[in-house]
């Protein structure tokens, strides 16, 4: 994965107000480290996606983006997280 | 109170589906083929919906080393499926580690200059 100049990333904040309300118990919370390494990780699972999508639709020759090249990668995308 | 629940949650999903607009904007421009705007909501959306599998899955590992605190162990395990995504994760979870190290010298190294200014005054 190749670094481009202009980092675009998800904030740490966002990360963190964002798993901790997904969490089923108050007492769970997320340590510093751990909201980094998740904003990461979901950089690289949107840039998955995107990435595939964008693959699927270059095999089908289509100039644009669509949501049927999303649907037919999804379903891959989410086993292999 | 669910009122603010909502608003919270509205909020988070328009920060997501921004930074993920940025990304596919970018991937587009690399690859030259525009991506529309349904996908880019779907490719949020999901990322969104994942959130919830991945903050689930944090918290039972952590339940089940006995902490309340995820930690980056916790997202290391999260990271099992794919063998690339692991060692990505892994050598990130160093990466930072290392700057944490690098830091801590920082501020010792200036603590321990400024003793020997003193010891050397007195």
């Amino acid at each position: 994965m190749a670094e481009k100049g202009e980092a675009i990333c998800f904030k740490k904040e966002t990360v963190s107000k964002l798993l901790s309300s997904f969490f089923k118990e108050d007492k769970t919370k997320l340590s510093g480290d751990a909201a980094l390494l998740m904003a990461e990780m979901l950089k690289v699972f949107v840039e998955e996606a995107a990435m595939r999508s964008q693959k699927q639709a270059e095999s089908e020759d289509c100039d644009q983006v669509e949501i049927e090249h999303f649907e037919k990668i999804l379903p891959q995308l989410l086993l292999d997280f | 109170m669910s009122v603010d629940a909502d608003e919270t949650r509205q909020r988070l999903k328009a920060a997501v589906h921004y930074t993920v607009g940025r990304l596919c904007q970018r991937i587009g421009e690399d690859h030259r083929r525009e991506f529309s705007r349904q996908v880019v909501a779907a490719i949020a959306e999901t990322t969104f919906r994942q959130c919830d599998v991945f903050a689930k899955d944090l918290e039972a590992f952590a339940r089940h080393a006995k902490r309340s605190m995820v930690s980056a162990d916790d997202v290391k395990l999260l990271a099992r499926r794919s063998t690339a995504l692991s060692i990505y994760i892994q050598n990130k979870s160093e990466e930072l580690a290392q700057e944490q190290r690098d830091l801590k010298k920082k501020s010792t190294g200036k603590r321990k200059s400024k003793d020997t200014e003193e010891e050397s005054r007195a």
